[in-house]
């Protein structure tokens, strides 16, 4: 019901993310997979079950364009590690013309698996692989009845595999990029065959296949070589970057005892340290690899940050307008929006309903209409008055710790973009980020821009999933 | 002939993704902050900083996926180990829980051989030797492996001052390194049987990211980074 009253969709919300705790909005990837046989592309040589699982050949045979060829439903799905499906060999006929395999959006169901550009099939009179043109190449044993082959996509390796009753045959480099879908093929009279899309239990062990192919990536990973330390100095320069005073000194105090201990983790940070830091920073020496951008008005960020969190917005505003008069400027009027409107969830949250409103007219009503992103928190925090217990509201996220978080860091991040030395680099406008921010987005870029060279295909990279999940998400 | 020249055009002529178009790209990634809390917390928590921990859980309301009570025990369990105490370890690890030394054969074994070490470290050479016949021996019965670590152990006697022992092998069980490698076997052990992963996701990921970039080469050429603690982005090579 509350869509009624709200102008913003599901979709505009996402893109705020900066100014609001983020809401849980995992984007749903779930791709619909072939289920059965599609009857519309079927051919007119034959005759499919009601169930649509089980086809049979009704031709004579007889030329290169009676062949009764049908194809899935849909097309492999491609968001994922690997793709597979089964055939099983009912009734060879007369000759044992049967095939399985792929073919894209251009199929000919007169016309076998194989034989046409931009298809594959596995052709059970020779064993032959056919890819584009109607001359095999030798590649497995010939199928009979009783028998069951599979095909498969292997998006990782980008190749086209085939089983012959449980057993893998070679992979093949899979050249086409556009959808492919599952495909049979029947060419000689009686022969019958039942597909499989995963309704039952393949005869070949395809998660075996899977677990390994996820195995080999997984040792790869764990292959690379690592700097010494490279952790430690990633974790120091994050605390240091977000001003999280307390957690560093902890941090540190563990570090230099660890050292005194002499034990290992303290030698290979001595040997990591960063030229210009051998000499400390500011007189002082630092255990590891910190910039001097890092620890820009640390004081000041620690301080302030504290205050957000102790919900004194009031102390923090006084203290950024002493020390950074700037902060009054148009160009930063983002930061002292977002302040007010902490201020006005911090009265909601004391019960100050009263002192809410009045902030609201006074100083929030202002910054309407300036921008999608601060009418959307703004509708969200004033929407808090209209519930009594606004701890149980859909606005309830507003009153978590993670809002102040928010702020902190919007903070945070203001006070660093105000050094001079910053701006000189040149940043052209973006927030200042961690090493570890900077190393993620390269981590997911680097997954994204690899599998769009792959035409799309192969597994999504979530690290949130993999933040979240178990051991490794999945990767 | 002319499927395999097209073959050898696709792996021979690279993408070219200039630093502007990539750092469009990287701008364009969404991370959040409470995932990168997260793994700072994981990293606290794992590599046993209770007291950063404790700091982080405050500063930043990230929880950690641990009770940060059971750090304390660990920590204390590792730390004895790292200072030769290898008895009052393994007592502290029973209280912590038994089941760890009973089904990990390995890891216990480990742990005598590192007390046999330590008794042949302190000139306690009567008691090492009746403590390798009586605890170790039987062991090493059992299972080879142990057998021949027990061997290699027992060499340390032959030396009057085990530092002149020319064999690099049994000289460098006295080394400090053999501690920390039987302390974090121990430590694994435990946060295994806490459920909890061994090893701390941000070693994992970094070590992802350079697999990553070595995978993308092989089709495009663009901003790597190769200094991990500055992530510096690098001019794509052409």
């Amino acid at each position: 019901m509350r869509g009624r009253f709200s102008p913003f969709d599901r979709s505009e919300r996402s893109s705020s993310v900066m100014f609001r705790a983020t809401l849980d909005e995992e984007e749903e990837d779930v791709e619909e997979e072939p289920t059965h046989l599609n009857t519309n592309t079927s051919s007119l040589y034959l005759v499919v079950s009601t169930d649509k699982l089980t086809a049979r050949y009704t031709g004579d045979g007889r030329h290169g364009n009676d062949v009764g060829a049908i194809q899935a439903n849909r097309p492999a799905p491609c968001r994922r590690l690997l793709y597979y499906f089964e055939m099983t060999v009912k009734d060879r006929g007369e000759k044992g013309y049967t095939a399985i395999g792929f073919t894209d959006e251009h199929f000919k169901n007169s016309r076998q698996p194989g034989w046409e550009v931009n298809s594959y099939g596995y052709h059970g009179d020779d064993g032959k692989l056919y890819h584009g043109q109607g001359r095999g190449e030798p590649y497995g044993q010939g199928f009979t009845t009783g028998d069951t082959v599979g095909a498969g996509i292997n998006y990782a390796a980008q190749e086209i595999f085939f089983t012959r009753n449980g057993k893998v045959l070679s992979g093949v480099y899979k050249d086409v990029k556009s959808a492919l879908y599952p495909t049979i093929g029947l060419h000689s009279p009686d022969e019958k065959v039942e597909v499989n899309f995963g309704q039952r239990k393949f005869v070949f062990d395809v998660e075996t296949m899977m677990l390994e192919e996820r195995g080999r990536r997984q040792r790869a990973v764990e292959n690379m070589p690592l700097p010494p330390a490279a952790s430690h100095s990633i974790v120091r320069a994050f605390l240091l970057h977000y001003g999280y005073h307390d957690t560093l000194t902890a941090f540190d105090a563990a570090c230099g005892a660890a050292s005194a201990d002499g034990s290992v983790d303290s030698i290979a940070l001595g040997e990591f340290l960063p030229k210009q830091e051998a000499n400390g920073v500011n007189g002082t020496i630092v255990t590891n690899g910190t910039s001097d951008d890092d620890m820009y008005a640390l004081d000041q960020r620690k301080m302030l940050r504290r205050l957000i969190r102790d919900g004194n917005v009031d102390g923090v505003i006084i203290n950024l307008q002493e020390w950074y008069p700037q902060v009054k400027e148009e160009h930063y009027s983002t930061i002292i929006f977002l302040l007010r409107c902490q201020k006005f969830i911090e009265l909601v949250r004391t019960g100050q309903v009263e002192d809410a409103v009045a902030l609201a007219r006074t100083e929030l009503a202002s910054f309407f209409g300036k921008c999608q992103d601060q009418d959307l928190l703004l509708h969200d925090c004033l929407a808090l008055l209209a519930y009594e217990r606004p701890q149980d509201s859909p606005m309830a996220y507003l009153l978590q710790f993670a809002q102040r978080e928010v702020v902190a860091d919007a903070v945070n991040a203001f006070v660093l973009d105000t050094n001079p030395s910053m701006a000189c680099i040149g940043k052209d406008g973006k927030p200042p980020q961690s090493a570890l921010e900077k190393l993620l987005r390269q981590l997911t870029a680097c997954h994204v821009e690899k599998r769009f060279l792959n035409g799309g295909q192969g597994e999504v990279f979530r690290l949130h999933r993999i933040l979240q999940g178990g051991k490794d998400g999945g990767w | 002939m002319s499927m395999v020249h097209i073959g050898m055009m696709q792996s021979s002529s690279k993408k070219v993704i200039t630093k502007e178009e990539w750092e469009k790209k990287l701008s364009e990634v969404k991370i959040r902050k409470e995932d990168m809390n997260r793994l700072v917390m994981n990293f606290l928590v794992t590599e046993g900083y209770v007291e950063a921990a404790e700091k982080f859980q405050h500063e930043s309301g990230t929880q950690p996926d641990i009770d940060l009570g059971t750090i304390t025990d660990r920590m204390a369990v590792r730390k004895a180990v790292q200072c030769g105490q290898v008895e009052d370890a393994i007592e502290k690890v029973n209280d912590l829980n038994p089941e760890i030394l009973d089904t990990n054969p390995q890891l216990f074994f480990h742990l005598q051989q590192q007390r046999l070490i330590e008794l042949i470290r302190a000139g306690k050479v009567e008691e090492a030797l009746e403590f390798a016949q009586e605890e170790l021996a039987p062991r090493g019965e059992e299972n080879h492996a142990f057998l021949e670590e027990l061997e290699r152990t027992v060499a340390l006697l032959a030396f009057d001052d085990a530092s002149t022992c020319p064999v690099k092998e049994v000289k460098e069980l006295l080394d400090n390194a053999q501690r920390q490698k039987t302390a974090s076997e121990l430590n694994a052990a435990i946060l295994t049987s806490q459920s909890h992963e061994k090893d701390p996701k941000l070693p994992s990921l970094l070590k992802m990211l350079i697999w990553a970039q070595n995978q993308l080469d092989e089709k495009a050429s663009y901003p790597r980074i190769n200094d991990l603690v500055n992530a510096t982005l690098e001019e794509p090579v052409t």
